[in-house]
């Protein structure tokens, strides 16, 4: 593998800690039972996650920077977000994201987890200044792209036929648990109004099992009609044009020589 | 300026160096053209300048590159940002912010300079480049001859005190890369910047050069010396200098104002009107647009347009940038729909044409080849365009076997040089053996033996009976091969007539030769040698 | 002396961008319909008054067709799910249970009043969220922010800005790809097509990247000033102990056992981290071409949305799932002026410049759009 972007201790702890406090942005609703006294923060708890999580991803990416990101890195970073950004609006409508990870997870897996991570990132602010679409949604979606480039960095080695299956089966997967794990953020200020009967809607002080329940019937009722389609566009797309996307991409790890020393003799 | 002392770079998995043993230096000022055919190792040597070789490639340095006194050894490209400008090959490519202003204040932004300091650098760029109307102007919609000024400005706001120049002009027009040149030119006389600039083109730019430095490659000496000098040698040269050679001119002319007094007894000698060269047995019209007419929204790409294209013969259309050229090439393969007017290849409307039916009666090279090619291997894009065109197995193979040999059928495409990529796509586009040929501005970053290919590939195939159509801003290829010009403006057609008549009638589109010698129409050296003989 | 109106110019885009934030935090911390259609009518008077003339712009019209759908979808889930609410009964629907493996929920039942209007109250909450953002959005280019980056975020920066500067590139290289393929007489469509269009579109970005990234190299990009390992360990330190902090507090807020100390905890971790990484963390030995200056209709927006946050805060404390009442609401009068400030910027900030917009972005919505 070309590692094009190499995480330094540091850079790699601060994605654990954003990726802690991001899981935890994305599931209090479905933990969070707070007392009677402290309802008021009902209103508080989403809030300050939506602040806080657009600065912490900014404080990893300035120390993803600081161990140096190359001409090389960022110019492919950049052209690469951009092409990503511009198949999701093109292929998506409202609800595609398919065919931006179907070229974020072989890019993830050619130039490493590190890349992986950064250009998930990257691809989802850019794809949102491109469709005026940044809120507080933006955040979430980064985080849970730079994830998905992140994971397909860590697969295990392999070639040929069982590695496009394995993206494939990767990209199902992701493209499933993205739309899942998305649903949270909006989950609770979604539906919560629409009352203490309905079967899957939000519901503050049940306890986890049951919201965590509710929460998987939402998602089936609401959003898996989007997000299976999109799983199997990912893997089909990979399994059907994974191999010269994956040639292209190791051909320009091979030309920009990220492992390049130069030598210099008298 | 620049120092080499015993440079040699080997890439890392090469056998062979690329560059060997080069010493030169280059004194403060001057400008310097860099002369060397496809794979003589120039786009190295100029990259060895700012230390991108071996820096940002890879590879081994052997020897001593010094600019400025700096090292490249100690300093990689980014310290020497100050010192070194680089434009490079197609600077569209390479422009790292979205509008002209901004993209001006980039290398100065890297190298902290000053707020103020950086607003007074852009707007004398601005003015010095004649860029000011474009300031505000999103860098992507630039025309090919600003967005090489733009870039040039981009590497001048750091105060560089060396410029260097990776073809700036071979895929202008003419009236834009004369611009670019001027440009180039009051740098070195105002600022004495030196420049290093490496150019297919020669006879754009040898006229403006100090020294010549002649990169024969495979590893033989480089030579640097006074242009004249090393013209008089160098086995790569425009057509004035081939003319010169041939006559026995001393002082070689390089300039067509050089070569008019020792012309005059040429033209003396030649008669008036040249020998009529048998004329191409032509055949059925092959290709027609009547009254064309093409609209992009509001704006009028071509204007009742006609013209005809018969088998067997060579048109050549040319104009500015934007007079309608690719847009008339697009409505013959169907890519448009017209606004009024018919075109037709054969019989049929191009826009009906599907699949085998479109590719069998007309075919067209892009201005990048590199779009029709998508296989991995050269070979297997031959298979699959033996597949798509319905042809014999090993069809387009063996065309590509005479239009370039030596080529190796396991490499990438995009691997190939230019020249071998043209040859491939024309390969791919010939295997459906389509009576009408359209060719889209292909002698870009074609050096002199492969347009010399080129030119013979398209006189064969006109014997052979394909209708070819050839835009082009490259006068001499056009003067080379075509009997006919057609040239258009602002969607019109201004001219359309013998080659001879049209070309030599104008003072932009009139190649070396046709101004040396007017108002005799004479148009390439082989025409002026064969009337010589004649008389 | 007289008053000539400001000249014309584009704001600070984080002026705008708070501004927005205040009037989303508003809108989420209210269920009154009268509050949340304030909110939007003032977002939607500053858009028209204030929003640049580039195709961006229209992103407030966007985000707000976005969030209607919303509300029409939470009001169809409430009739199909959401039954069984008590109160004043308008229609019933046949009732299907389905099966419990797929969590037993039960289809139609009877509708009333009180579920109809909360449905409609949280779909419009979530719609004024959206039309919010899509004010921001229209108002100041999210690209624009990135203009405003600290120094140490200026790799990535670079790469956005790259990344949109090369998608007029990306779509003219699509439709020249496109002709080409129809040029070889293939088909345009199907995931064959799909492949002779990405293939060429793909090889051909990557071979820009590396040219691109050689011009950075030579332009000088990368170049950064030794820092004195001494800082480097403090602000290391303090980045870690930051990040730490942020952890435990989430899970403190979390668990609910002390939410106070958790969210004080979060906050001020990442703040330290922020302050640690940037301040002291390293210098990008860099300057910046013309910054977007921050003046004093600048201080006026951010004033106008902080009237508006405090105001909200301070005032309004609905509850977040109760119900509302089937009852005509009554206008309450300080957060009802606090939300009229905020629309005072639309007056009272400079004008748009009516030239063309000093920006990327114009080109290229343009063309994703064709």
């Amino acid at each position: 593998m070309n590692n094009a972007l190499i995480l330094k201790p540091r850079a790699l702890a601060a994605i654990v800690a954003v990726t802690l406090v991001g899981i935890g942005a994305f599931t209090w609703p479905l933990v969070l039972g707070f007392s009677a006294a402290d309802a008021g923060h009902a209103h508080d708890a989403p809030w300050i996650f939506l602040i806080m999580l657009p600065l912490l991803l900014l404080v990893v990416a300035a120390e993803i920077a600081d161990g140096g990101i190359d001409a090389k890195a960022v110019a492919l970073l950049g052209v690469l977000a951009g092409a990503c950004a511009v198949l999701r609006p093109i292929t998506g409508g409202v609800t595609g994201v398919q065919l931006m990870f179907f070229l974020l997870i072989p890019a993830g897996r050619v130039f490493g987890p590190g890349f992986g991570f950064v250009l998930g990132n990257v691809a989802m602010f850019a794809s949102a200044a491109l469709t005026g679409g940044g809120g507080p949604w933006l955040p979430f979606q980064m985080l849970a792209a730079g994830w998905v480039g992140l994971c397909a960095g860590c697969l295990p080695p392999m070639r040929g036929r069982a590695e496009l299956c394995l993206l494939a089966g990767f990209g199902l997967v992701a493209g499933i648990l993205y739309g899942f794990v998305l649903n949270l953020w909006f989950w609770p200020f979604g539906t919560s109004g629409t009352g203490a009967g309905a079967a899957v809607t939000f519901v503050p002080r049940a306890p986890l099992v049951e919201n965590l329940h509710r929460w998987l019937e939402f998602s089936m009722t609401t959003s898996l009609g989007f997000d299976i389609p999109r799983g199997l566009a990912t893997a089909v797309a990979l399994l059907v044009v994974g191999r010269p996307v994956l040639l292209a991409l190791r051909r320009a790890a091979r030309r920009a020589a990220f492992d390049a020393v130069p030598e210099f003799a008298s | 300026m620049i120092d080499f002392e015993n440079v040699t770079v080997t890439y890392s998995g090469a056998t062979a160096p690329v560059l060997r043993d080069v010493t030169l230096h280059v004194p403060e000022g001057e400008l310097c053209l860099v002369v060397g055919s496809t794979g003589s190792g120039k786009s190295t040597l100029l990259g060895a300048v700012n230390g991108l070789v071996p820096h940002f490639t890879g590879g081994r340095l052997a020897g001593r590159v010094r600019v400025a006194g700096r090292d490249t050894r100690d300093h990689p490209p980014r310290e020497l940002a100050d010192v070194v400008g680089v434009v490079a090959q197609n600077p569209s490519a390479t422009f790292v912010a979205d509008t002209v202003e901004d993209e001006l204040a980039y290398t100065m932004e890297s190298l902290a300079i000053p707020p103020a300091v950086m607003r007074r650098r852009v707007e004398d760029t601005l003015d010095l480049l004649g860029l000011v109307e474009l300031r505000d102007r999103p860098v992507s919609t630039l025309s090919g001859g600003q967005a090489q000024r733009v870039a040039i400005g981009a590497v001048l706001t750091a105060h560089p005190r060396v410029l260097v120049l990776d073809e700036p002009t071979s895929a202008l027009d003419p009236a834009a890369a004369e611009d670019v040149l001027a440009a180039v030119q009051r740098l070195v006389h105002d600022l004495g910047l030196t420049v290093l600039m490496a150019e297919h083109r020669l006879e754009r730019v040898v006229q403006h050069a100090d020294t010549v430095l002649w990169l024969p490659g495979g590893g033989a000496p480089v030579e640097r010396g006074e242009p004249r000098v090393i013209m008089a040698r160098s086995p790569i040269m425009p057509p004035i200098v081939t003319l010169g050679r041939a006559l026995g001119w001393s002082p070689l002319p390089l300039t067509v104002r050089d070569a008019r007094s020792p012309a005059r007894a040429l033209r003396e000698r030649l008669p008036a009107v040249p020998a009529a060269t048998p004329a191409a047995r032509l055949g059925a019209v092959v290709g027609s647009a009547e009254r064309l007419t093409v609209r992009y929204g509001g704006l009028i790409a071509l204007r009742a347009v006609t013209m005809q294209v018969r088998a067997g013969e060579i048109v050549a259309l040319m104009g500015r940038n934007g007079a309608g050229k690719s847009t008339l090439l697009s409505a013959l393969t169907g890519l448009v729909t017209p606004a009024s007017g018919t075109a037709r290849v054969g019989a049929a409307d191009p826009r009906s044409l599907r699949g085998r039916e479109l590719t069998r009666n007309v075919g067209l090279v892009p201005q990048q080849p590199g779009d029709l090619l998508y296989a991995d291997t050269v070979a297997q894009e031959c298979t699959t365009a033996d597949a798509e065109a319905g042809a014999e197995r090993g069809t387009a193979k063996a065309l590509l076997q005479r239009l370039a040999d030596e080529l190796d059928t396991e490499l990438h495409p995009r691997d190939l040089s230019e020249g071998q990529r043209l040859a491939l796509a024309l390969a791919v586009v010939l295997t459906s053996r389509p009576p009408l040929l359209l060719l889209d501005e292909p002698t870009r970053g074609l050096d002199y033996p492969a347009k010399a290919r080129l030119v013979a590939t398209l006189r064969e195939l006109a014997e052979q009976g394909h209708g070819i159509v050839l835009a082009t801003h490259d006068v001499e290829l056009a003067a080379e091969v075509s009997a006919r010009t057609v040239v258009l403006a602002d969607g019109d057609v201004v001219a359309d007539g013998p080659s001879r008549e049209v070309v030599t009638a104008s003072p932009i589109f009139a190649p070396q030769v046709a101004k040396v010698l007017a108002p005799l129409p004479y148009l390439t050296v082989h025409d002026v040698l064969h009337n010589l003989d004649v008389a | 002396m007289s008053h000539l109106p400001p000249p014309p110019r584009l704001l600070h885009p984080a002026a705008w961008w708070l501004w927005a934030l205040a009037l989303a935090f508003a809108s989420m911390r209210t269920n009154d319909p009268l509050l949340l259609l304030t909110i939007a009518a003032v977002a939607a008077i500053v858009v028209a008054s204030r929003r640049g003339r580039a195709p961006w712009a229209r992103a407030y019209g966007l985000l707000l067709k976005l969030g209607l759908f919303t509300v029409v979808v939470t009001m169809v889930l409430q009739i199909l799910l959401g039954a069984r609410y008590p109160g004043h009964k308008l229609f019933t629907l046949p009732s299907v249970a389905l099966p419990h493996w797929i969590g037993g929920i039960s289809l139609g039942g009877t509708i009333t009043g009180e579920a109809m209007l909360n449905a409609f109250v949280s779909g419009l909450r979530l719609a004024v969220l959206l039309a919010c953002f899509g004010a921001a959005n229209a108002l100041a280019h999210p690209a624009r922010l990135v203009r405003i980056l600290p120094a140490a975020l200026y790799e990535v920066g670079v790469a956005v800005v790259v990344a949109l500067t090369f998608v007029p590139q990306l779509a003219e290289s699509v439709v020249r790809v496109r002709a080409a393929q129809r040029l070889r007489g293939r088909s345009i469509t199907g995931l064959r097509g799909l492949r002779g269009l990405l293939v060429p579109v793909l090889e051909e970005g990557l071979e820009r990247a590396i040219a691109l990234a050689a011009s950075m190299d030579s332009r000088g990009y990368g170049r950064r000033a030794q820092q004195p390992k001494l800082a480097r360990r403090i602000s290391a330190a303090g980045v870690l102990l930051g990040l730490g902090g942020a952890v435990v507090g989430t899970y403190r807020i979390i668990s609910a056992d002390g939410q106070k100390l958790g969210i004080a905890l979060l906050c001020s971790g990442v703040g330290l981290a922020m302050c640690a990484g940037f301040v002291a963390g390293r210098r990008v030995h860099r300057t910046r071409y013309r910054p977007d200056p921050w003046r004093g209709s600048e201080w006026l927006v951010v004033g106008c949305a902080a009237v508006v946050a405090i105001a909200f805060a301070l005032t309004v404390h609905d509850p977040v799932t109760t119900g509302v009442a089937l009852a005509w609401p009554r206008l309450r009068i300080v957060p009802f002026l606090a939300v009229l400030v905020a629309a005072l910027p639309a007056v009272l900030t400079p004008e748009v410049p009516s030239g063309q917009p000093k920006a990327r972005a114009a080109v290229v919505a343009e063309r994703v759009a064709a």
